[in-house]
């Protein structure tokens, strides 16, 4: 997974998004940070297990965790974990979070990638507010 | 008049419908020339994973674009050989989990 690279683009499109999905997630990802002040990061792909765990282990290896907020899918396994760092999670309850891994779920079992994480982030973001 | 030719016949109420058959058949299967790519719950779904965070300012042009995969890159290595280090004090994080 050599994303960073020069030929970093192929590797992307080898995802599971086309180019037409890519540009949507761009741009809820740039709308739910600029809204909100925190920064969100959206990772498609297996989770080892425990799920929790792994996703919150890749949680820690954001530049800022404290302010991040990770959403975790994995197709395959059917999981889906969104965690909060310290920060984010006095602007995002446990709660609301679990109101917005609901409605992405129902996107995903209807094989909505895309739309469900781009609606989970609009929701995230509406939740947080403004900074 | 002399009347149409078997051969003629045939060529009319058979070759053509099969031709139309036969496009129309071409068609469909070339729309969806790339198989598997559609992601349905329950069956397997290969590809390579991502991690993406927003780009670092609005994309307005070039820039933008060349900063987008430098902004990934750490975060994309660090999930391969940071992955057995020491897990951070993250036992404050919060958030959900679900299923479908």
């Amino acid at each position: 997974m050599t994303a960073g690279d020069s030929a970093g683009a192929p590797a992307v499109l080898d995802g599971p998004f086309t180019t037409r999905q890519l540009l949507r997630l761009d741009d809820a990802l740039r709308l739910a940070d600029q809204s909100t002040g925190l920064v969100f990061s959206v990772y498609v792909g297996d989770l080892d297990n425990p799920a929790r765990g792994d996703a919150e282990k890749l949680h820690s290896q954001l530049a800022d965790p404290d302010r991040s907020v990770l959403v975790a899918v994995s197709p395959n396994q059917r999981v889906l974990e969104i965690v909060t760092g310290a920060e984010a999670r006095k602007r995002l309850p446990d709660r609301d979070c679990k109101l917005a891994a609901l409605s992405m779920a129902a996107s995903f079992s209807g094989g909505d990638l895309t739309g469900g994480i781009v609606s989970g982030l609009a929701q995230l973001a509406d939740h947080a507010g403004r900074p | 008049m002399n009347a149409v030719s078997i051969l003629q016949t045939v060529l009319v109420f058979v070759g053509i419908p099969a031709a139309v058959v036969v496009v129309i058949t071409g068609l469909v299967y070339a729309r969806s020339s790339r198989p598997g790519k559609r992601y349905r719950p329950g069956r397997p779904f290969d590809f390579t994973p991502v991690w993406f965070l927003s780009a670092p300012e609005p994309m307005s042009g070039v820039d933008g674009r060349a900063a987008l995969p430098g902004a990934r890159r750490a975060e994309l290595t660090a999930g391969e050989t940071a992955a057995d280090s020491a897990v951070a004090a993250h036992g404050d994080t919060g958030g959900a989990s679900d299923r479908w």
